[in-house]
């Protein structure tokens, strides 16, 4: 199977549209449209929208999702398995308990504002670790919603009143807490009926915090931190497999598939680097072979003999990176040539063409984590390529794809639900059946995370291949489907 | 430490009084609370027959009198992000401006962006006691003083502020403090001079502060992702209390420290710690902690936007369910307000830890049931929902529990 040519590009033109509305712009998606995302049971969501038809005072008594286990994890990854924890969280659907769902739509509109927010402008910020180094995913994002938008508009827009979509884009790749102000300026300024974006895991923790109070929904495509849903936001949503995912995938290949022991660590140094290899980190441990030795690196670096030393020295049998594909690249040609031949595994973010172009050859046979099948055959998905291909003139990557799919589901909510942020948030939240879109069908878990299958990519022959659990035969740890109340309580030390 | 036995002739004394006490309340029943024989005077308020305390044996200080205020009555907006009283005024932050109302006069005065008011939303409160000034945390506009009839402004362009996005805002001896969503800051009112506190210099794991308070020397900030920071302001140094299991996903033991680090509040009053997340709460004494979750106390919810402390006994829950009132803490006593969204009347339910003792219709209490914010006003507490703000009239309020000397043999 191979790969479409996933490609990380950026086109100068992009800062041109910045802070422009897209209706304005001629639209490049031609006649190609792709499949409008897959429509709920009418009958179900007509009966969705008279529970939420709710006074100010009133919670409709939505059926709320309940998870038996949280994010799939397997008995043996679970931290402190062998009690049961005092409290759970995460097995619950929250809920929204405030007046939002009783304010009427407004008058007068002449557009249906959606905002946008991604690192789309270069800058030197502390949140990422020193210079900017997102723009090309975020600019990819951004290019994916614009054709999202685009092609709702060429099939009449907002549908109820006949007016067009209009994206309102904001870069968040500035100092610390530049996604706050953005976020407070979208809500408020320009009022806009929902947020698609942020790829950073400290701008997307302090936008998810703007967007509960200012209530409103806020639909991540490209922030892969599993902390980044665990924060009880009923106004958060996620259309990506997330590093938890990915991490458990790996450990399993890694340990259970591969059987090996000793594993050793290189990671950026920022949130991204920190926070995504904890579940490798852990999953190792729980399985009895704990990570010999795990090195940081500062974002940026291009010299890595101080952290590669150290892995060489710790006798390792495999090498896992976490971390942006220049530097996973760089890593993985420095390695070769101190003569390091261990098996290297990597985050999804090494998966791109990018990566390919740097390693060489020395990127033959590198396995990383991946939270989609982009090679698959869909019928979708190729009139996704092909509109995008016309519209941009570059294939689309990860995050346009991802936020091709978040961009239409945020559009389907607001046609269904109108104009009423509660209600757009209803419709997302308790849509009986999921979501398909071009990355593969988006399950919500009860914490409002996709929880959809991810994948292995192997560099074969030049090229990203890409493998599920199923056709590498993977092993997987028991979930269980309750098993962890039968088990002696950590607090009491009793059943 | 056991709560339910730390107060001699507690649990079994009480439910006994229950069943013969002047009340004819059992448990799990629902009673209408009726004006007492020494209870406060008529009112008149719109909030209906005035009721105090039920005078059970044992039991907690129930606000039957509660009085709401909206758009209607003058406020700009009834999305309400702050409460602070200030002798005869109660300030209030909302959503789409400031307000004053007046006790004496019960006028309320607005402030919008036209009026000056530097940015529409206002998500914190405090005043200065030494000079009356109000102090506003603007959510996403930067830090004001309103003094004198004229707000000041520092945002980040133009002083040491971290951060637009303000959550907190305290006042501490001639400082200000401001939590915000990238570090806390500190100004000066002397001399002019701020001081930033981030992951550089404080054990911030994350930067994104909640929430301040200060008593007794010591600065608290709630952390969202990295628990609560202790700055003792003599020594210059912090302190930091995380979760000690470290999951996101559970909470292993209960009372062994902070419930989870994504913290949303914190109080601190009489040399006690109380502390809310979006999983639940906290209480620390300096040596105990004591973890509180809806499925076994008198919380409505875990989701927890704020609390406040009356004492080391007794703190108050904001919640998206309703307001948590933990009302005797050595008993695990408990009075949870929520609002009847069919009959728009009030509900208390008295509860030790999860046993229901009593339920109370009242008059229409809680404007709303998503609670953001409370204050105190001696007796009487204001509540910000998010849709008005309640006055709790406290009139015969006492702390912890009230027993019957009918039915304990003897007179508290």
């Amino acid at each position: 199977m191979k790969s479409k040519g996933l490609m990380f590009c950026m086109l100068p033109g992009v800062l041109v549209w910045f802070g422009l509305s897209l209706t304005t712009l001629p639209s490049a998606a031609g006649d190609e449209t792709t499949n409008e995302p897959d429509r709920a049971d009418q009958a179900d969501i007509e009966r969705l929208l008279e529970v939420i038809d709710v006074d100010p005072y009133e919670v409709p008594p939505l059926v709320l999702k309940r998870d038996h286990n949280y994010a799939r994890s397997a008995v043996d990854v679970e931290p402190f398995r062998h009690v049961t924890p005092f409290r759970e969280h995460f097995l619950e659907q929250m809920e929204y308990t405030g007046p939002g769902r009783a304010i009427p739509e407004p008058e007068n509109l002449e557009t249906v504002k959606i905002g946008f927010i991604g690192p789309i402008m270069s800058t030197v910020s502390v949140a990422t670790g020193g210079k900017s180094h997102e723009e090309a995913l975020g600019i990819a994002m951004l290019r994916g919603t614009q054709l999202a938008v685009e092609q709702a508009n060429q099939r009449g827009g907002y549908l109820e009143r006949a007016i067009p979509f209009e994206l309102v884009i904001s870069n968040d790749n500035g100092l610390w807490g530049a996604s706050g102000n953005e976020i407070i300026k979208l809500a408020y300024k320009d009022k806009v009926w929902a947020i698609l974006g942020t790829i950073d895991g400290a701008n997307s923790h302090i936008a998810i915090r703007v967007a509960l109070k200012a209530e409103i929904v806020m639909m991540n495509t490209g922030d892969t931190d599993p902390t980044f849903i665990e924060t009880n936001i009923p106004w958060v949503f996620r259309c990506i497999g997330d590093d938890r995912q990915m991490g458990y995938l790996l450990v399993d290949y890694l340990y259970r598939k591969l059987n090996y022991t000793r594993i050793g660590v290189i990671r950026g140094s920022n949130r991204y680097g920190r926070f995504g290899v904890r579940e490798i980190r852990d999953g190792a441990r729980r399985l009895g072979h704990p990570v010999i030795l795990e090195m940081a690196y500062q974002v940026g670096a291009r010299d890595f003999s101080l952290q590669l030393e150290r892995l060489q020295a710790s006798n390792l049998e495999a090498i896992v990176h976490w971390g942006d594909a220049v530097e996973g690249a760089l890593i993985l040609n420095q390695m070769r040539a101190m003569g390091m031949d261990h098996p290297y595994y990597a985050c999804d973010r090494c998966v791109s063409d990018e990566f390919l172009a740097l390693a060489g050859d020395n990127a033959e046979g590198v396995v990383c984590g991946y939270p989609w099948h982009p090679a698959r055959q869909d019928e979708d998905l190729e009139l996704f390529r092909r509109a995008f291909r016309r519209r941009f003139g570059v294939e689309p990557d990860t995050y346009s794809a991802h936020g091709y799919d978040g961009m239409n589901m945020l559009i389907w909510a607001i046609q269904t639900a109108g104009l009423n942020r509660a209600k757009i948030r209803d419709v997302l939240a308790h849509r009986a059946r999921p979501h398909k879109g071009v990355t593969g069908v988006i399950p919500f878990s009860a914490c409002l995370d996709d929880l959809g299958e991810v994948f292995l990519a192997r560099v074969e022959n030049g090229e990203w291949e890409f493998y599920s659990r199923q056709d590498l035969d993977i092993p997987q740890g028991t979930i269980a489907p309750r098993d962890r109340v039968s088990r002696k309580t950590a607090a009491t030390g009793g059943g | 430490m056991n709560p339910i036995t730390c107060r001699p002739g507690g649990v079994t004394v009480l439910l006994t009084a229950f069943l013969v006490g002047p009340w004819t309340v059992v448990r799990e029943s629902i009673a209408v609370a009726p004006s007492q024989p020494n209870s406060p005077e008529k009112t008149g308020d719109k909030a209906g027959a005035a009721s105090s305390a039920p005078d059970l044996p044992g039991m907690p200080y129930v606000y039957t009198n509660w009085k709401q205020y909206t758009t209607k009555d003058g406020l700009p907006n009834d999305h309400i992000f702050a409460v602070k009283v200030d002798g005869d005024r109660v300030w209030v932050g909302t959503e789409d401006g400031l307000a004053c109302l007046d006790k004496r006069t019960n006028r309320i005065q607005t402030w919008g962006e036209k009026q000056g008011l530097p940015w529409r939303a206002v998500g914190a409160i405090d005043v200065h006691p030494k000079t009356g000034d109000v102090w506003l945390g603007l959510f996403g506009g930067g830090l004001a003083r309103f003094s004198g009839g004229r707000f000041d402004h520092w945002h980040q362009l133009n002083s040491g502020l971290v951060n637009d996005v303000v959550y907190g805002v305290c006042v501490e001896n001639d400082n200000i403090w401001a939590a915000t969503t990238a570090g806390a800051s500190r100004y000066n009112t002397t001399n002019g001079e701020w001081s930033i506190f981030t992951e550089k210099n404080a054990p911030m794991e994350e930067i994104w502060n909640y929430g301040c308070c200060y008593a007794d020397g010591l600065l608290y900030l709630g952390v969202w992702g990295s628990g609560v920071l202790e700055y003792n302001i003599e020594r210059g140094t912090w302190k930091d209390y995380l979760d000690p299991d470290g999951e996101m996903e559970i909470d292993l033991y209960r009372d062994d420290g902070i419930v989870h680090v994504i913290t949303t509040g914190v109080s601190y009053v009489e040399k006690t710690l109380w502390v809310t997340t979006y999983f639940g709460a906290s209480r620390y004494d300096g040596r105990h902690w004591r973890g509180y979750f809806a499925h076994e106390s008198g919380l409505p919810s875990d989701f927890n936007n704020a609390v406040i402390g009356r004492s080391a006994n007794e703190a108050w829950f904001s919640t998206d369910k309703g307001l948590g009132v933990l009302a005797d803490f050595p008993t695990d006593t408990w009075v949870t307000y929520t609002k009847d969204h069919k009959t728009r009347k009030g509900k208390a339910v008295v509860q030790r830890g999860k046993d229901v003792l009593t339920v109370i219709e009242t008059p229409p209490s809680l404007p709303h049931n998503y609670i953001l914010w409370v204050d105190f006003d001696g007796d009487d507490v204001w509540v910000g929902t998010s849709k008005g703000l309640g006055r709790a009239i406290g009139r015969g309020y006492y702390p912890g529990l009230r027993h019957s000397k009918d039915a304990l043999g003897k007179d508290n």
